[in-house]
Parts: C-alpha cells; sequence; structure tokens
C-alpha cells in the first residue's frame, strides 16, 4: 500500500520504472549466485503446439501439460484437467510474485545508491 | 326479535341494499356502446358546425368545449387541457377514485404520462434550465479536469514487467536473428549444485 504516493509525491526520484527491465546488476548482493530461470520445452515444441506468444512465459512447461491433457479428454476438460489449470494459475502467481520481488529489490537499491551518493558529498564538503 | 328488525332498519337506512348499486359499464373510454376496436377509432376531423356538434356529443362534451386537435393521427379527438391527475381534489367522490375520474368522462390523449404519481406538467420544476445546465458543465468539466490532473500519474502494480524466455521471445517478435542480446532472468533462489 501507498506505492502511488511513494512513486510521485514523497520518492519520485528512487521510484523503480515500472515500465523498463531492472537496471542494476541482478547478481548483486547475492554471494552464492542465483538460480537461473529456465523451461523444458524448446521453440519447435512450441511451435508444434501453436502456443501463443502470450503464454510463453516461463509457466509454458505447465501449460504444455494442460494442453496435452485437453488433447486427451476433450471436452471434459475442467473434470480432467483442473489439476493441470490449477497448477499452471498456480505459477502464474509465483512468476507475479517474483517480478514483485523486483520492484522491491530495485527500489531499494536506488534508496541505498542515493544514500551512498549522498554520503560521498557530505564526505567532500567536509 | 326487536333487536333484529332494528338492525335492519338503521342498515336500510344507511347502506344501499345490492340489488339497488348502479351495474353500469365503467369503461375507460368515453366512447358508449362500442363493440370492436374499430369502434373505439376516431372518426374523421370534423369541418362544419354540425360534425363538430357531433363529434362533441360523441365524447361527452359541450361544444364549446369541443376543439380538435389540427394535426396529428388521432382525428377527431378532443383537445382536452394537459392537468395531471395529482392536481385533482382528493376528497371529491368520483365514480373511479383510483384515477380520480367520473364515469363517461373523456380521457386526454396523453393519458398515460400524467397519472397521480407520474410526470406533472403544472408544477414547478426543482431546478431552472440555467441551474440543470451549470450542473451538467460542472459534471462534465470536474471529470474533465480530474482525467487531465490525473493523466501524468497513472496507477500501476508495484511489479518489475513480466520476463519471458529466449531473451524475451526475441525472434518471436520479429527481432534480426544477427543480433540477437543474451538475457537472463533469475530467481531469488541460490542455485542448487
Amino acid at each position: 500500500m501507498g506505492n502511488m504516493w511513494y512513486s510521485y509525491v514523497t520518492n519520485p526520484d528512487t521510484a523503480p520504472d515500472y515500465k523498463n527491465p531492472p537496471t542494476f546488476d541482478p547478481l548483486f548482493g547475492f554471494p552464492e549466485g542465483r538460480e537461473e530461470r529456465t523451461i523444458c520445452a524448446t521453440r519447435e515444441e512450441l511451435d508444434r503446439a501453436k502456443v501463443p506468444l502470450k503464454k510463453r512465459d516461463y509457466c509454458v512447461d505447465y501449460y504444455m501439460k494442460f494442453l496435452e491433457c485437453r488433447q486427451k479428454h476433450f471436452p471434459r476438460v475442467w473434470s480432467y484437467c483442473h489439476h493441470q489449470i490449477h497448477e499452471w494459475e498456480h505459477c502464474q502467481i509465483e512468476d507475479t510474485v517474483l517480478r514483485v520481488k523486483e520492484w522491491e529489490r530495485e527500489k531499494r537499491l536506488k534508496e541505498r545508491a542515493k544514500r551512498k551518493a549522498k554520503a560521498e558529498s557530505m564526505e567532500a564538503m567536509e | 326479535m326487536a333487536t333484529f328488525m332494528k338492525v335492519c332498519t338503521v342498515l336500510a337506512k344507511h347502506k344501499k341494499p345490492l340489488f339497488c348499486l348502479r351495474r353500469s359499464n365503467l369503461s375507460t373510454t368515453s366512447v358508449l356502446a362500442a363493440f370492436w376496436n374499430k369502434d373505439w377509432k376516431p372518426g374523421p376531423i370534423p369541418r362544419t358546425p354540425e360534425e363538430r356538434a357531433a363529434a362533441a356529443k360523441k365524447y361527452g362534451l359541450r361544444p364549446e368545449d369541443y376543439n380538435a386537435l389540427a394535426d396529428g393521427d388521432i382525428g377527431d379527438y378532443p383537445d382536452l387541457p394537459l392537468v395531471a391527475r395529482s392536481w385533482r381534489d382528493p376528497f371529491e367522490d368520483y365514480d373511479l377514485p383510483g384515477e380520480k375520474r367520473n364515469f363517461g368522462e373523456p380521457v386526454h390523449a396523453s393519458a398515460d404520462i400524467i397519472g397521480a404519481d407520474l410526470w406533472d406538467p403544472n408544477a414547478d420544476g426543482r431546478y431552472t434550465y440555467g441551474q440543470m445546465l451549470l450542473y451538467c458543465a460542472l459534471t462534465f468539466f470536474g471529470f474533465l479536469t480530474a482525467f487531465l490532473v490525473l493523466s501524468p500519474y497513472q496507477y500501476f502494480p508495484p511489479e518489475m514487467p513480466k520476463q519471458y524466455p529466449f531473451n524475451n521471445l526475441y525472434l518471436e517478435k520479429g527481432g534480426d536473428p544477427a543480433d540477437e542480446p543474451e538475457i537472463k532472468h533469475y530467481t531469488f533462489k541460490a542455485p542448487q549444485e
């Protein structure tokens, strides 16, 4: 809550740009490194399944499983495939949570950079 | 027995017996003795005084009160004063109290829109036309001002843009394969060895 107030009124200089990807090094602050996001499906598989570009995100494996189930059980899709649908939706939620975490990381790193710049300028004045 | 006789006498004095009630046909139109829908249709517009007198009698009006509508498609139907039902005396003894109407009384051509709980053409408006225009303009320009002032401050959920595999679908979106960027996306977990 209060993100609009933060971004537009109190701290517009340190608010992350929500329309562009993060500006800082993604591995900064992770001494053990970070696990890379991958998908199992290849381009050819996605093209063969005619997955639209909008759905080719990091949850596309769950979507492919749902497509298989749907092809097998059509038209009783919900009766047989609601587990697959639920898993795909849960993956989308987790993806959104990751994006929110990235926003918060960008915000805190920007605040840190501002703090450091201010401290440096104070030292230079002294 | 004397008590019963007295009760009967008092009732007979204060109540009309059932067989004394008038059982006339309280129709909603003043055109009487109508059998089929063509009988309710108005006739042609009267031109001569004799035709006017006949039309006035047909609608239960005096000839000097009768004034046919000059134009329109309702023929010789009279042009009655547009008086709302709510302006009539509520304590008068009407034949049809619910409609405040007497038997055989001519009905206004627009009677369906001037009912007791409906539009009253004689009532004073709550707002003048100037006030109506002012409030309409205030509403419109208020919303317009809010739109113009708040346009730079768009609402957004606190999220970074969505991440896609294959370098954010660079080739799928029609990028040049020669200078394809390498974009890696990370979770927040440590890598599993």
